[in-house]
């Protein structure tokens, strides 16, 4: 930290004002369960043994259906779960969104792929969703196979080991006459009658490019990004863990996908928006606020009405106390002053009787002697007028009567017993009443000169301002510091490994050891001084950690500190209120505020609020990383330049170039983003030439034309020629592949 | 066995876990002999790096073959082996000769598999179609590792961006471990191996 407080004070900003209550909060979704669904027979009995059954195998929802349906019969996650139930000693299998219905099959659900990758890991699983798939589809009476061609998508490059899995399940397992695989975003592309254009698929797992010529992939120029919808809510989650590190309530996947889907949109110009961002103003439109289900601190509400009742009973009961007390009072009073009427009345008779009858009736009253008497009576006087006063509400100053002490001026010699014993009464009131007086004297020498200090200081002020300022400011600023290096010292105590936290084990091993070292080595020898210098105890505070530490010091520097800026408040014409440092910490100021808690005030107290996450920069940073892959630590070209290499680049020279161009077609569920398309329009359009025709286009359906492209494919005359047959499966073994136009080459290795 | 959902409730949670249960379903289509090949389940690095395992020996075996054919092969005839086979229509009795043409003959139809068969260029691999690393510049731009806000700074000590002195405020007063994980959320974390 610099020395320089005189920049310690901002230029202007005053402090904002915080923003009404959100009008609308944000849930998160329950577990995703669609209920059951019946098998449906229909389309099986319309089927016959050439209609192929359409299977979008994608890594986010599987799709089947028959090849003339018009979109796919069932879609469900690919999700199986299998587990034994001891209880019942039963076997449970349940198959996409039913796992969601009940806590067992949601934790034992088995994903049939690879976590963030679109090849199968899991293949128990795959056949727990194709069983799914084919009993819904009405299968159940099918004996010894399936007895209809499969159509099934695979990844772009599929690897030999997973279609040779795949299709030993399909031909062995469940008998299918034939096989054919196809690249689900080239189905969604013919569905979308394209013929030469850049295909831009952005789905689950992965984003792939490929350029088609002719309706013929060029797969040789085809380049996969590995960020998808799934990389998305993992990344937002990663941040919304960062952010709420301990937020009581669980944000799980499903939920971080639909969060991303609900709320993350993609920017027009990414480095625009997300400076002014966290701006105040407008900040609540930019800032959605989702509340996690909880449960508010049970705190006894009681109506108005018993509320009131109670406050009546207590003022009830208080008049009651009240009466009571001044009915005693008065009682008492009437008592005491029926004494005093008795002990004057004494009194009298005392004066006006002889001394010895006077001498017995004192006895009678356990008086000594008259004087005891009369002060017995001043005093009764005393505390009677006290006492009506005190019920008429006012208390006069008591005028305090200098006390005599007679007795200490007379030699002892001259006194008997009694004299002696009250003269030692007496000096030891003298010097209390002293002692008092000079207490009193020091007070108000204090006051004089905390007087004449101020006297001065105002003198000075007066005289240099300047200077006074400076000073002033020079103290508040060393306060300011020294509250902040506490905070610093605080939180570095949390961390177990820094300096300070060691060199208070040091201290706690030296206090607690026999021989310390330290005094050793200051060459004390054995007397042990700690205590002579009252700094020695400092050593305890230093200790000492949590809340009971040095809480009272603090409370010493807040209000110096206090004392400070109302000073310079009031002189320093510099010195304004957002100056102070209870404005300058203010948390409408406050950047980090606005990121956790939007524009808001937040108490942590509060169940309500801290069941709540705030999106606001994530809501764009999420979904720019297609673009700036680097932004979540992918070491890999975002969309757009992956798009300019192919077409710039790749294809430079290709007489199919402007013809590309003309139709970049996006499809896949991680571009359904708001604003997705524009955005690459904008980006590309400032990478291509100048001149070129280029247009952008979106699928019809963006998710479901892979299934209808597939199923519209698998009528044509080209599928009829690529379907795999067992006996060719039988021949040339599990990985072999025809190709056609909306499928991957074949390789073999 | 517990109930997650507005679905059901304690009453008819088991008689929906029956209704929806796949295993009690008859499945007369599965083949009731099949037995799934043990250890199927593989990741994508077993499964690539197996590939590449296979392709390799392939490979080698071919060029072993190829250079351990007896050079008394090509001394034996007249004419070079290419030269052998173009007039190869009359039937060769060299059996040594004839080994090493089926060898030429494997290894060239294994390199026109392996430069892929869609009309040259490499063949298209799952691992070869990954997009390579940005040259872009707009990669080098740096975001604030806690806001995400454009950051200016880096802290030297945690390697974090930040977007201005408050964040680095919050920065200073993070615990070492936390610092990581922001690291890790760019990919720029410390793994320890």
């Amino acid at each position: 930290m610099a020395p320089s407080f005189a920049n310690d004070v901002p230029a202007g900003s005053g402090r904002n004002s915080p923003k009404p209550e959100p009008t609308k909060l944000w849930g998160v979704s329950e577990p995703p369960f669609e209920g059951f669904k019946p098998i449906d027979t229909e389309g099986y009995k319309r089927s016959n043994s050439s209609t192929a059954i359409i299977i979008d195998n994608g890594s986010s929802n599987v799709r089947a259906g028959w090849a003339f349906d018009n979109k796919p019969r069932i879609t469900l996650p690919p999700l199986n779960a299998r587990y034994r139930d001891r209880k019942l000693n039963r076997t449970f299998v349940f198959t996409g969104s039913d796992v969601y219905s009940d806590g067992t099959a949601r934790g034992q659900a088995k994903n049939v792929y690879e976590p963030g990758s679109n090849i199968i890991n899991n293949w128990d699983s795959m056949e727990g969703v194709l069983d799914y798939v084919f009993v819904k589809l009405g299968l159940g009476d099918a004996q010894g196979g399936i007895g209809r061609p499969v159509v099934l998508t695979e990844p772009v490059a599929n690897l030999a080991y997973s279609r040779k899995t795949m299709s030993e399940i399909l031909f062995e397992c469940y008998g299918a006459p034939s096989v054919a695989y196809g690249i689900d975003s080239l189905f969604s592309y013919n569905y979308n009658n394209g013929k030469h254009g850049l295909v831009v698929s952005s789905s689950y797992t992965s984003t792939h490019l490929i350029p088609v010529v002719n309706s013929k992939p060029l797969l040789s120029h085809a380049t996969r990004l590995n960020w998808g919808r799934f990389q998305s809510a993992e990344y937002l989650q990663k941040l919304l863990r960062l952010k709420y590190p301990s937020f009581p309530a669980k944000l799980n996947d499903p939920q971080s996908e639909d969060l991303v889907r609900d709320h993350c949109y993609v920017s027009d110009n990414y480095e625009q928006e997300l400076s002014r961002y966290l701006d105040w103003t407008g900040l609540e439109d930019r800032n959605r606020t989702v509340q996690f289900p909880f449960t508010e601190q049970i705190i006894v509400q009681k109506t108005e009405e018993e509320l009131a009742k109670i406050a009546e009973r207590k003022k009830e009961s208080g008049r009651r106390l009240q009466e009571q007390a001044a009915k005693m009072r008065l009682e008492k009073l009437i008592r005491k002053e029926q004494e005093l009427e008795y002990y004057r009345e004494l009194l009298d008779r005392v004066q006006n009787t002889t001394k010895k009858e006077a001498r017995t009736l004192l006895e009678s009253d356990d008086f000594d002697d008259e004087g005891q008497l009369e002060k017995k009576i001043k005093e009764m006087d005393k505390s009677i007028r006290k006492a009506r006063n005190k019920d008429l509400g006012d208390e006069p100053e008591e005028e305090q009567e200098e006390p005599t002490f007679p007795l200490l001026e007379v030699p002892d010699d001259q006194l008997d017993e009694d004299g002696l014993k009250q003269k030692r009464q007496q000096r030891l009131m003298r010097s209390n009443h002293e002692a008092r007086a000079r207490a009193k004297a020091e007070k108000e020498r204090e006051k004089a000169r905390i007087a004449e200090e101020e006297r001065l200081d105002t003198e000075r002020r007066e005289k240099d301002p300047e200077t006074w300022i400076e000073e002033r400011r020079a103290a508040r600023h060393a306060i300011v510091a020294k509250i902040k290096e506490r905070e610093r010292m605080k939180a570095e105590l949390g961390n177990r490994k820094s300096l300070v936290n060691q060199m208070r084990m040091k201290t706690i091993a030296n206090l607690a050891s026999d021989t310390p070292t330290k005094k050793r080595r200051r060459g004390g020898g054995d007397d042990d001084t700690f205590g002579a210098d009252d700094a020695d105890w400092g050593v305890y505070r230093t200790v000492a950690t949590g809340e009971q530490d040095s809480d009272d010091e603090e409370e010493d520097l807040n209000s110096n500190l206090r004392k400070l800026e109302e000073q310079l408040l009031q002189y320093d014409p510099n010195f304004t209120e957002d100056s102070t440092r209870e404005a300058e910490t203010d948390w409408t100021k406050s950047l980090v505020h606005a990121f956790l808690r939007g524009p808001y005030p937040y108490d942590p107290e509060d169940q309500r609020q801290s069941h709540q996450l705030h999106l606001n920069v994530e809501r764009i940073r999420v979904p720019e990383v297609v673009f700036q892959p680097s932004i979540a630590g992918v070491d890999q070209a975002g969309i757009v330049e992956i798009a300019a290499g192919i077409l710039n680049e790749r294809l430079g020279d290709s007489a199919y170039r402007t013809e590309i161009m003309k139709d970049i077609f996006l499809c896949g569920g991680n571009t359904l983003f708001q604003g997705f398309e524009e955005r690459l329009k904008n980006e590309l359009r400032a990478v291509m030439p100048a001149d070129a025709v280029m247009k952008v286009r979106k699928a019809g359906d963006p998710v479901l034309d892979a299934w209808r492209g597939a199923a519209k494919w698998s009528g044509t005359q080209e599928a009829k020629q690529s379907f795999v047959t067992r006996a060719e499966f039988l021949e040339k073994g599990g990985d072999y592949l025809k190709e056609h136009s909306c499928g991957n080459a074949f390789q073999s290795y | 066995m517990a109930p997650i959902t507005q679905a059901s409730d304690e009453t008819n949670h088991q008689a929906l876990l029956d209704q929806l249960d796949l295993y009690a379903i008859r499945k007369p289509f599965r083949n009731p002999n099949w037995k799934p090949p043990q250890r199927r389940n593989k990741n994508v690095k077993q499964i690539l790096s197996e590939a590449s395992r296979k392709e390799a020996s392939v490979l080698a075996t071919q060029n072993n073959s190829g250079s351990s054919t007896p050079a008394a092969a090509s001394t034996g005839g007249v004419a070079t082996p290419a030269a052998a086979a173009a007039n190869g229509s009359h039937l060769n009795p060299n059996i040594a000769q004839a080994a090493q043409h089926l060898d030429r003959l494997v290894l060239e139809k294994n390199q026109r598999a392996a430069t892929g068969g869609n009309g040259g260029g490499p063949a298209v691999t799952y691992t070869n179609v990954e997009s390579a690393p940005s040259l872009h510049p707009s990669s080098q731009r740096h975001y604030c590792d806690v806001t995400g806000l454009p950051a200016p700074y880096t802290d030297p000590k945690s390697r974090l961006r930040y977007h201005n002195v408050e964040v680095y405020g919050l920065l200073r007063t993070m615990a070492q471990g936390s610092s990581e994980q922001y690291l890790a959320a760019r990919g720029a974390h410390t793994v320890l191996k």
